[in-house]
Order: C-alpha cells, then structure tokens, then sequence
C-alpha cells in the first residue's frame, strides 16, 4: 500500500468476547454458570480507498461492517492489522487522524435537538476545533449545500428524520475532514430523503473532492453510490472490486430473444458457443432464451448464429435483451445467504 | 489547552442557550430547589426532640438548619458533579453524543473535564443563590469568606472530579454501571450533610474510610468555615489551613485526581478493546 490511498487497512482483525451467563447447554440442558463466546467481527480485512472515491461496505448484518468503521474511527481498536487514514497510524496517530474523519454512525441521534442546526454546528465546530468566521461561513455553507438553509434556526427535535441525517452529516463535515465514514446513512429514510442524500453524498465526492466510505445493506443504495464495492461476510472481506466490474465478473451471460412463435430448439443447442437453449411463453409472448459462452469472440459469434437460425425459420424477432445482473444476486452468490 | 477552552466555550454556549430557550424549566428549577430546602428545613425544625436527638446532633445548635441547608447543598454538588459521569455518560451513550465526543480530537479527558467545569459553575452559582435564599428566610447568615470558600469549593470540585473519573471510566466499559452509581451518589449526598468533627473521632478504620471518601473533608471544611466561623466546638479559633480536614482534603484532591484519570484511561482503552467506546 502506498500514499496514494487516504484509507488502508491492512490484515485487520478483530474477535470480540461475549460472556453468557446462566446459559442453558444444549447437549445437557443443564443450567451453566459461565460461558464465552467468540465473534470473528474482522478477519484479516485489507482494502485502501482513494482520494475522490466512494467505497461501500456491503454485507449482511453482524458482518462487521459497522465494526470495520469504528476501526477506522477509532472506537474500536483492532487486535491485529494496521489502519491508517491519510497515511496515519489511527492507533498511534489518533488525534491527527480524528482531525481528517468525519463520521456518521448509524441508528445515533449525534444532533442536540434543543438547539437549531447552526447552533449544533457551532457546538460541534468547536469540539473539532473549527473556530470563528471560519467556523460560521463554513456552518452557512454546509447548510446551504445540504438544502438546511431555510431550516438553520429550527429546533432540531422539529426536523424530519431526513433533514435529521442530513444535519448529523454536515456535523461529520464542519472540520473539512479528507474522508467521511457514513454507517447506513440511508436506513429508515422514506425514498426522497434517502435519494437526496444519494445525491449529496456523490454531489459531495464531486464538488468537495471527499472520499466517502460507506456502509449499507441496500443493494441499490451501494450500485448507484459508490465506485467500488468491497463485500463482507462474517468479518471476511469476500470480494472487492469496482461496482461494474463486479457486475461484469457475475454477469449472467443470458439473452432474451422476444420472438412471434417458439423456434426449434435443437439447432440452437447445436451452434458453438451456446450453453443452455429453452422456450418460454410469458405474458410478453413466446420467448427463447439462451445461455452464452464467457468468451467475448464465442459470444458473438452464437447471437449471429441464432439471429441467423430464427431468420431461416422465417421467425419474426421483436427484440433482443440480456438478463440484467444486479447486486442483490452478485451479493447473495458471494455471500450465500439472505438479506 | 487552546482546545480545552474551546470545548468549555462551546459547552457555555450550549448552557446559556438551552437555560435561555427553556426559561420557564430553569425559573421554576430555582423555586422548586428553593421550595424543597425550606420544607425540609421546616420539617426538621418542627419534629421532636427524640427524633432530632436520634438524627444527629447537628439539629441541637442554633445554626441547625443552616448547617442543614449548606450539608444539603453540598450534597447535591456531589451528586451532580458524580452523576455528570455516570448517568450523564450513560444518557451521551443512548443518544449517539458520545460517540462524537470520543472522535473529537481534544481527546475524551479534555471534554468531560470541560463540561464538569462548566455544569459544576452552574451548580455552584444556582446553589449559592438557594442557600443565600434560605439563610435569608431563617434569619441565619453564613460568615463568607470569598477567599476561602472558592479555594474549598475548587478543591471540593476536583476531589469529586477524580471520583467522578474513576466511576466514568467504569460506566465506559460497565455502562450498567451507572444504575449502582446512584447508590454510591446517594451516599455521597448523605455524607455531605452529617459530615463534622465528630465523624473524624471515631476509631482508626471508620476515620480512615471517611477520610479516604471525596466528600467527608470538604463538607466539614465548607462548614467550618461558612457556619461556625472558624470556631471548634469548644470556643477555639482555628484557621482553615490548620485544620486538620483541609490538609486531607488537599491530600484526596491529588489522590482521587490521579487514581480518577489513570482509571479513566485504561478503561477508555479496555473500551476500545471491547469494542464498547461510545456504544450504549
């Protein structure tokens, strides 16, 4: 890793203890007084994110996406593996890493709501040590690009939930951090809200050159954000790629040909590059679908085929579509498991 | 130490602001604390000897119900400064607040001491007006010496600073803590109005503990100075530095600070570790 990145991790690992008391064993029924637990939240998770970049953490819950946050934050220390956010150690260099995050932790108020959002940003302001007319243009400015300006002196307990988390993340961004950390900073937002702050956060990377990392559990949040996608499960970082190469390297290689009646399936079957040939009728009308070959020149070269086959047949073709892959079915392939 | 006053600036501000937006909550805050002393300071004047024999001795002397209201007031100084750390943390916990205060680069030492400073003034000046009100309405005066009484109630202050550091640290790591914190504030408010001499003449272990409490010396020190004017139970003057309370005041001041802030960092860290910093 080098200085290119403004957050790395590096074989970070952490293992939390649970202590049960008075649990029942399974095997004896029998009542025990005292038993540990381990939880593997990270195991040697490494990833880097650069400047600019919107990283999302995707993974189910109790992943230890929100965990691999705090590490970076430095709430949670790691027992092994290095973080270091603009080159800094996070556990030796705490205080100067502190002054380059911004963090907005999920299912927190963060905001004090007997005072307005200026006030609130004053108060943090000087917490992050942001002071004076740097601290007010910045806290009018912030306002203003987040859509606050007509609300900056309401009580914060009369703002909509939206216009809460909007607030909590110009909090994360009063001391002009290099990379905001957003926990789920869609969850339980009604669908404007969450698309506003969509478009904030990327308004944000663009106008504001921040690197955001972002965890969330929202398969679309996660395909329209971020650049680059890092999946976790049970604390293993299982893939971690750009969003379209992602999409690429679990594409279904499947085409959709909307036809007027079913064609033949055998001489399909039979053309080079094709794996798997059915029919279907649908509610759209008669369909045949085929599975292709990965291979790009394969590809090619099997649609030519079966346009040309469905041609022979005097087949009336309506149209052509390929399977679309989403996020959703690449996560669940990775991580095997539900949502 | 830039940082430290900025966080106090913000921490005033963010006082004035809500004291100010919620003027009604602050007015009737002070009548009700004033309303509360006065019943009970009646309540005792009005009970019987054996009960007032059976309490403590304190009620015998003429200066009863001032030693009453100031033992009273001290006690919830006590209170409040303790359960800033514990219940105060507990509160931040549940609603995300000291999540930020732990990311704020000033480090989480420099914060609570900041806001300790600013809520334990606003104590002080709310509790100054109270007992000044009851004295008043009892016709007692207190034999204020301004000298003396800041450098009591900042030593006062910083012993239960340490304490309140200590028990914080424990919340950061335990945050159940903080329900058997209110037992130990409890006893700590209690302390502070029987506290006198008499406590410091019993035998070796009790002294010992008393001295080793935050609030025993403070509360006979405040006393002696504020109701019996310098004067020991039998008619002589002895100046506060001589007193023997103050020099174990000094002397838990710079134990409990140091005990308070050692505990507070380690358990800052074994939170960190246990993944609970912050974390309600």
């Amino acid at each position: 890793m080098s200085g290119e990145f403004l957050v790395e991790l590096d074989g970070v690992q952490k293992t939390f203890r649970l202590h049960h008391f008075f649990k029942v064993d399974e095997d004896t029924q029998r009542r025990r007084l005292y038993r540990k637990q381990r939880v593997h939240a990270a195991q040697a998770v490494s990833f880097a994110v650069r400047p600019g970049e919107i990283f999302g953490l995707l993974g189910p819950n109790g992943a230890g996406k929100t965990t691999t946050v705090k590490m970076i934050s430095g709430l949670v220390r790691p027992d092994r593996g290095e973080v270091r956010v603009d080159g800094l150690s996070v556990e030796r260099q705490r205080k100067q890493v502190l002054r380059r995050l911004g963090v907005v932790l999920e299912g927190t108020r963060t905001t004090i709501w007997p005072l307005t959002p200026l006030e609130n940003l004053a108060y943090y302001g000087n917490l992050k040590n942001v002071t004076g007319r740097v601290l007010k243009r910045r806290a009018h400015e912030l306002l203003d690009f987040i859509g606050l300006k007509d609300k900056k002196n309401v009580q914060v307990r009369l703002l909509s939930r939206g216009q809460k988390q909007k607030l909590a993340i110009c909090i994360a961004l009063i001391a002009d951090p290099k990379v905001l950390l957003l926990d789920e900073p869609t969850t339980g937002l009604d669908v404007q809200s969450s698309r506003a702050i969509k478009d904030k956060i990327i308004e944000m990377t663009r106008d504001l050159g921040k690197s955001v990392v972002v965890t969330t559990h929202d398969m679309h949040v996660a395909q329209e954000l971020c650049d680059r996608i890092g999946i976790i499960d049970k604390g293993r970082l299982v893939a971690c790629k750009k969003t379209s190469e992602l999409l690429e390297l679990f594409s279904d290689r499947t085409f959709i040909f909307r036809v007027d009646r079913l064609p033949s399936l055998d001489p399909v079957r039979d053309l080079p590059g094709v794996m798997e040939a059915s029919n279907e009728l649908s509610a759209d009308g008669p369909m045949l679908i085929v599975r292709l070959d990965a291979g790009m020149e394969a590809r090619s070269a099997a649609l030519y085929g079966v346009v040309g086959l469905l041609r022979e047949e005097g087949v009336l073709l309506r149209g052509i579509d390929q399977r679309q892959q989403n996020l959703e079915t690449v996560f669940l392939q990775l991580t095997s498991s539900t949502i | 130490m830039f940082g430290f006053f900025l966080v106090m600036k913000a921490e005033i501000v963010r006082s004035w602001i809500i004291m100010r937006r919620y003027w009604f909550r602050t007015i009737t805050g002070l009548f009700i604390g004033y309303g509360m002393l006065v019943v009970l300071v009646l309540g005792f004047m009005a009970s019987s000897d054996q009960v007032e024999q059976a309490m403590s001795r304190n009620f015998e002397d003429a200066a009863a119900a001032t030693n009453f209201v100031l033992g009273f007031i001290i006690g919830m100084f006590a209170f409040g400064v303790v359960g800033m750390f514990t219940q105060g943390l507990q509160g931040m916990a549940r609603t995300g607040i000291l999540e930020q205060l732990c990311m704020s680069p000033h480090g989480l030492i420099t914060n609570f001491l900041a806001r300790s400073i600013v809520s334990a003034t606003m104590t002080i000046a709310s509790s100054a007006f109270m007992v000044y009100m009851v004295s008043l309405t009892f016709g007692e005066t207190l034999h204020f010496y301004p000298g003396e009484v800041l450098l009591l109630l900042t030593l006062t202050f910083i012993n239960l600073l340490g304490f309140g550091f200590m028990m914080g640290g424990l919340v950061l790591v335990f945050k159940q803590v903080g329900q058997v914190a209110v037992l130990i504030r409890m006893a700590l408010f209690g302390l502070a109005i029987y506290a006198n001499e008499d406590i410091l003449h019993q035998g070796a272990v009790v002294r010992s503990l008393m001295h080793a409490l935050p609030i025993t010396d403070a509360a006979i020190c405040l006393k002696h100075v504020l109701i019996k004017d310098h004067l020991l139970s039998d008619g002589t003057v002895l100046p506060l530095l001589q007193h023997p309370s103050f020099f174990y005041l000094v002397l838990s001041c710079i134990v409990w600070t140091s005990i308070g802030v050692a505990c507070f960092r380690y358990m800052e860290n074994w939170s960190r570790a246990r993944g609970t910093l912050g974390a309600y």
